[in-house]
């Protein structure tokens, strides 16, 4: 299968700081990646770059363009909502509607519409005028209604209640997703989406540090909870990480079988936030 | 392509309501200030003598008068225009970073190119267009005023105003005078937008300080005026009236003034259309214009704002 999104060396940097160092990956059609990485990692440099708003060195191409010089192609089948990407304040709901409706090809009203009836955003609204929650329900209302290939969603439902939240990842994968549809998404809520992701990249000091499929997790990776004095054993198999809790160790091990450590204690598979701690503190160590 | 364009100047009209209001509000303040005169000259006696005075005028003065008094309604509307160019190209730009909502707008499929161009077909089109169009209503709505005022009068409006007014050849010249204007003032507008783009904060300040300061640096430093004079001619000499140019026809002594009312008045007449767009000056402005409009697209092309 051709990739949707192909990096290969991509780096970016600003001035001596090396924002993006050397990434490589691919995302395939259909899936749903969750890019992680604490703050000043490199993630938002790397979503614009494939957004096409900033140059990079290496080879980087988005649905076989290549996204800062050709951009416009590009935009007509990627969509994209970031926090800081706000609608603008001034406009009306049928403004924004009439708008899209002219300029992008891929854009249904109808659609758009249907969505919006089910919330309660009133078309005659200005955008000012509604709740920050109910202009995110707007952003992916009028996103769902365009027929794109690739939706980049970057810090979608910061600021948002859980209810909110949990309505919109709802939304997104009743009404967006689909087998043709592919989403990358980045979020300090990690466990909001942890059931959501096919796939998981990792991402600190702008170099990957994890790229897996979620379904290869359980087997690459196991968390031991043992005894201080089972601890000291496992500690042979090279744990890539390991914390205290409640007087017990937790020790985080990759690409260890299971049975080499049954009857230290209890095995389980980490958690997406848990590997990350993991990732980049046992990277730090 | 026609259609994103068409699309991206309603949206301008959208965001910019000031590109109606003000125009709107000149006009009201205008058909106010007829109102009021009429009620004031009630007051004098004898005033039906002017209504039969103006009957008995030739119908070319006549023609002079009134367009005399569309003319005087028309320039406080031309001089808000370039007021509110001014402040709608140094916002063009300048909002859409400010509230943020740049990168909604780089998020859909239009070129920078194409949003920078509708900021400029703004500037240059759709705001003469506008303001042409509230000046022709406010011309209507005087002049109707007028006539109502002269038929208590027990004169004749239909002849003293609507068989005289020459309204094909004053609306085209205001017309043509309204289109020109933001050409030859468009090596400002390139520099506004431009000053648009870039600035981070009071693009008003940053815009004028330039025009401002250089002058005087350049007399401070070689004694010279080069830049001063440069500023002021593009200012204020617009070389579109035949022969003169719009301070001279302020200045004419009155030999020539008489020499004017003498003859058949045309605003028309008066412009020289092919001289203006065969003046070099006017290019080369066009070009700055292009030049200033091609850093502004660049800019937003390429300045990393931070996501």
């Amino acid at each position: 299968m051709t990739s949707l999104v192909s990096a290969r060396n991509v780096s970016k940097s600003f001035g001596n700081f090396l924002a993006v160092d050397d990434v490589s990956f691919e995302i395939e059609k259909g899936r749903i990646m969750g890019l992680i990485g604490p703050n000043g990692a490199g993630k938002t440099t790397l979503l614009k770059a494939v957004l096409g708003l900033t140059d990079c060195q290496g080879s980087l191409s988005v649905l076989g363009l290549d996204p800062f010089r050709q951009r416009k192609e590009l935009m007509q089948n990627i969509c994209f909502i970031a926090d800081v990407a706000v609608l603008p304040r001034w406009i009306r709901v049928s403004q924004l509607l009439d708008f899209l409706q002219s300029v992008h090809p891929k854009f249904s009203r109808a659609r758009a519409e249907e969505l919006l009836q089910k919330t309660d955003i009133n078309a005659k609204s200005k955008v000012r005028e509604l709740s920050k929650g109910m202009v995110t329900q707007l952003h992916l209302s009028i996103i769902t209604a365009i027929d794109a290939k690739l939706l980049v969603l970057d810090e979608p439902t910061i600021g948002l209640d859980i209810i909110f939240r949990k309505e919109f990842y709802g939304n997104l994968l009743n009404d967006y997703f689909d087998e043709e549809r592919t989403i990358i998404i980045t979020t300090h809520q990690v466990e909001e989406i942890e059931n959501l992701l096919t796939d998981v990249m990792f991402i600190n000091h702008g170099k990957v540090v994890l790229d897996s499929q979620m379904d290869d997790i359980p087997e690459k990776y196991v968390e031991l909870l043992a005894s201080t004095d089972n601890a000291a054993k496992a500690q042979t198999f090279n744990p890539i990480y390991e914390k205290d809790v409640f007087g017990k160790k937790v020790l985080t091990f990759e690409g260890i079988d299971r049975d080499q450590l049954a009857g230290l204690g209890e095995l389980r598979t980490p958690d997406i936030a848990d590997l990350f701690v993991a990732k980049v503190k046992g990277e730090a160590a | 392509m026609i259609q994103s364009q068409l699309a991206l100047l309603r949206r301008e009209i959208w965001e910019h309501r000031a590109i109606f209001v003000v125009p709107v509000v000149v006009a009201i303040v205008m058909a106010l200030t007829s109102l009021t005169g009429q009620v004031t000259i009630n007051d004098i006696e004898h005033i039906d003598i002017a209504v039969v005075g103006a009957t008995n005028m030739p119908e070319s003065a006549r023609a002079i008068a009134l367009s005399g008094i569309m003319v005087g309604l028309s320039s406080p509307f031309v001089f808000a225009m370039w007021i509110l160019t001014i402040f709608y190209t140094l916002d063009s730009l300048y909002a859409e970073r400010k509230d943020r909502s740049i990168l909604f707008w780089r998020s859909i499929p239009c070129t920078d190119f194409e949003t920078v161009l509708s900021k400029l077909l703004t500037a240059v089109i759709v705001i003469p267009l506008v303001t042409f169009v509230i000046i022709m209503a406010t011309h209507l709505l005087v002049l109707l005023n007028v006539s109502i005022w002269i038929d208590f009068r027990g004169g004749s409006a239909w002849h003293l105003i609507w068989a005289a007014v020459p309204f094909i050849d004053n609306w085209t010249a205001t017309l043509v005078l309204l289109l020109a204007l933001p050409l030859w003032l468009s090596p400002f507008i390139g520099w506004f937008l431009f000053v648009s783009a870039f600035s981070k904060r009071s693009p008003l300040l940053i815009a004028a300080s330039p025009i401002v300061l250089l002058p005087l640096l350049e007399k401070i430093l070689f004694g010279s005026v080069v830049v001063a004079e440069t500023l002021f001619v593009r200012a204020v000499k617009m070389p579109l009236f035949a022969g003169l140019d719009n301070m001279d026809l302020l200045f004419q002594g009155e030999d020539h003034l008489e020499t004017l009312a003498n003859t058949e008045l045309s605003l028309l007449g008066l412009m020289d259309l092919g001289g203006f767009l065969a003046n070099p000056n006017l290019w080369l402005g066009l070009l700055v214009c292009g030049l200033f409009t091609a850093a502004a697209i660049y800019v937003r092309r390429y300045r990393d704002e931070s996501l």
